[in-house]
């Protein structure tokens, strides 16, 4: 059996509020295998996006260790961290979070002005997961000219730009209607089946969670 | 596209606001260029007006003339370091009918100790005083009516006769340069032996004015009134004078408001600062979110950071140029040249100091900086997760 993609062990994580300690998760163990589609669900406030920025490095735990795609990210330096990001990791978000001022292209472009990636070759890499979330046509096209489908495809697209090897999605479908909804599942199912990418996402909706391998509950802070 | 271009989107993003804050930064620029420019006209004019200079002329009126031995009297008199002297004469070139100038002529050899700021190349200056029909120039006259070294010119007098016979031929000799803003750079100047010469016996040795430098510029008004008293029981009376003596006791007055400007033109420079500080917070807030999510797209705290200095200098520089632009014709071509020949003993020079477009073009960049760095730094050191949760 290989290494699992993600292995949390022990890891807890508490928030400060005005002198109180507010304790979101505890002792929590998890792993996800390499190349599996894991639906994450569960009642609002139990700590999902919580567990999903431990795993994205994002936040760290107060206690435990983290290990995704073979690295102890809860050690990480604030710089390692971001490049360990960068090249990894895929971060799609319930408000897709394209930046206004950008085209599609470009937006989907953004995460490879880290990379030492040539002009010309950033363009034809972003074209490219333009192309596989079906928005070849629409390169050109603001933000607000899209509707939130596409809006998210285009966040997709940003995600899998940098061939990362895990998918992290917080409610992607969250803001969307049925049928676009559809179509965001139904292009991760793809990610996951044909391009071999480990996902990982949280939702409330549970066709959506049909269409992951594995389904979890979250509640209170500890896996059902 | 690439980092910069990316920074670049969003300087245009919320354009009216970008565009509010470049007029904000231009219009603190224009006003901070024209009070230096106040205080350094002014600066200037007490400096022409502490020149160790006296001249001395005919008590009635500077078109009547002295006997030439007063020369001798005022070099002899106390306290007096040098003296020259000089005569009206006038004249144009008829070749350039329209082209008003002074011709005077001169004591070829002390004319140019008198007047030290006026600069001639040594060895000119040593041809002129050995050549009789020689003449210098300033560059400004010479450029204008095309002369250069080694010319001959013809001039026509209005006062005295010309003599087709033996016309007002001149050999440019030298061309002075001026050392001081003061300087009328278009003066033409010749032996007096020469003038002298031609004059009929009865108006001979007889000078328009005397001009002398004191030893100590701060006794400069009493060494005029000891002069004239010297010649007070002669033939002619004299009326001396230092040269703007009326700006220094104006100017004096002055100091307080000129320091007032000083801390008005640094006031504006603060406002400039807050105004940038301004847009750059709210920039800053906006975008709170899209930091997080460059962020946890893999950029760095220091992409964030350089990406709100960025913006702000951009800013700062872009209304820092544009406050230039506008200031020159606004400050030089209007307002100068009006103060200049209206005011002219006030503000004799009123143009901007070069160095204090530098100073304007840094203070907007570096303050535009100073006033990121801390939304900049705040910005940077967000954390991630807090970012992201913040809505536009
Ligand atoms: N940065 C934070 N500071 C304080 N409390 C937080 C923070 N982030 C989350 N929480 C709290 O932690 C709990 C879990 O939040 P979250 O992980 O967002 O839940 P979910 O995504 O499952 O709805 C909630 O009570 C939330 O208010
Ligand atoms: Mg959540």
């Amino acid at each position: 059996m290989t290494a699992p993609m993600i292995n949390l062990r022990q890891v807890s994580k508490s928030y400060d509020r005005g002198g109180e300690t507010l304790k979101v998760l505890q002792a929590l163990d998890f792993e996800v295998a390499s190349g599996s589609f894991e639906a994450l669900m569960g009642p609002s406030g139990s700590g999902k996006s919580t567990l999903l920025n431990l795993i994205a490095g994002l936040d760290r735990p107060t206690a435990g260790t983290i290990e995704v795609a073979g690295t102890r990210i809860d050690t990480l330096g604030e710089g390692a961290l971001a490049k360990w990001r960068a090249n990894t990791l895929g971060f799609i978000f319930q408000a897709y979070n394209l930046i206004p001022v950008l085209t599609a292209v470009e937006n989907v472009e953004l995460p490879l002005l880290l990379a030492p990636v040539a002009s010309r070759e950033r363009r034809r890499r972003a074209e490219t997961a333009l192309r596989v979330v079906g928005l070849e046509d629409r390169s050109l096209h603001y933000p607000r000219q899209l509707s939130g489908g596409q809006e998210q495809r285009v966040a997709i697209a940003r995600a899998i730009v940098n061939d990362p090897t895990l998918l992290v999605a917080d409610e992607p479908t969250g803001d969307l209607d049925r049928a676009s909804a559809d179509d965001v599942l139904r292009l991760l199912e793809t990610l996951n089946k044909e391009l071999k990418k480990t996902i990982i996402m949280v939702t409330h909706d549970p066709v959506a969670a049909e269409r992951a391998t594995v389904v979890r509950r979250l509640d209170k802070g500890s896996l059902a | 596209m690439n980092l910069a271009s990316f920074a670049a989107r969003n300087v245009l993003r919320n354009r009216f606001r970008t565009v509010l804050t470049v007029l904000g930064v231009a219009v603190a620029v224009v006003a901070f260029l024209l009070l230096r420019t106040v205080v350094y006209a002014w600066t200037m004019a007490a400096d022409f007006a502490a020149k160790d200079r006296v001249v001395t002329r005919h008590k009635v009126t500077f078109i009547m003339t002295l006997p030439k031995r007063y020369v001798d009297d005022v070099r002899t008199a106390p306290g007096i370091k040098v003296v020259t002297f000089a005569n009206w004469f006038g004249g144009k070139d008829p070749k350039h009918d329209t082209e008003f100038f002074s011709a005077v002529a001169v004591d070829t050899k002390s004319f140019f100790q008198v007047y030290d700021e006026m600069r001639v190349a040594d060895a000119d200056l040593e041809r002129w005083q050995t050549d009789r029909s020689g003449a210098i120039v300033g560059d400004v006259l010479a450029k204008k009516l095309g002369w250069h070294v080694g010319d001959k010119v013809t001039l026509e007098s209005g006062i005295y006769p010309d003599d087709p016979q033996n016309p007002w031929t001149f050999t440019i000799d030298g061309i002075y340069t001026a050392m001081a803003k003061s300087v009328d750079r278009s003066t033409f100047v010749f032996h007096w032996d020469r003038l002298n010469d031609r004059i009929a016996t009865r108006g001979q040795n007889e000078v328009g004015w005397i001009v002398s430098r004191v030893d100590d510029p701060r006794h400069v008004a009493e060494t005029s009134l000891a002069l004239d008293r010297l010649f007070d029981d002669r033939e002619v009376q004299t009326l001396s004078q230092d040269e703007g003596a009326f700006n220094a006791s104006f100017l004096a007055g002055f100091s307080a408001v000129l320091r007032a400007i000083d801390v008005v033109s640094l006031v504006i420079l603060v406002i400039m600062t807050l105004i940038l500080g301004n847009t750059v917070a709210m920039g800053v807030r906006e975008r709170t979110n899209e930091y997080g999510v460059l962020r946890a797209i893999g950029f760095f705290p220091r992409h964030i950071a350089a990406f709100v200095l960025g913006e702000a200098v951009v800013t700062g520089c872009v209304g820092g140029v544009l406050g230039i632009v506008l200031a020159y014709p606004l400050i030089e071509r209007g307002m100068g040249r009006w103060l200049e020949e209206n005011m002219g003993v006030m503000f004799p020079y009123f143009r901007i100091e070069t160095s204090m477009v530098a100073v304007a073009l840094g203070a907007s960049v570096v303050l535009a900086g100073a006033a990121a760095a801390i939304p900049a730094w705040r910005a940077s050191r967000l954390r991630v997760t807090d970012a992201l949760r913040r809505v536009a």
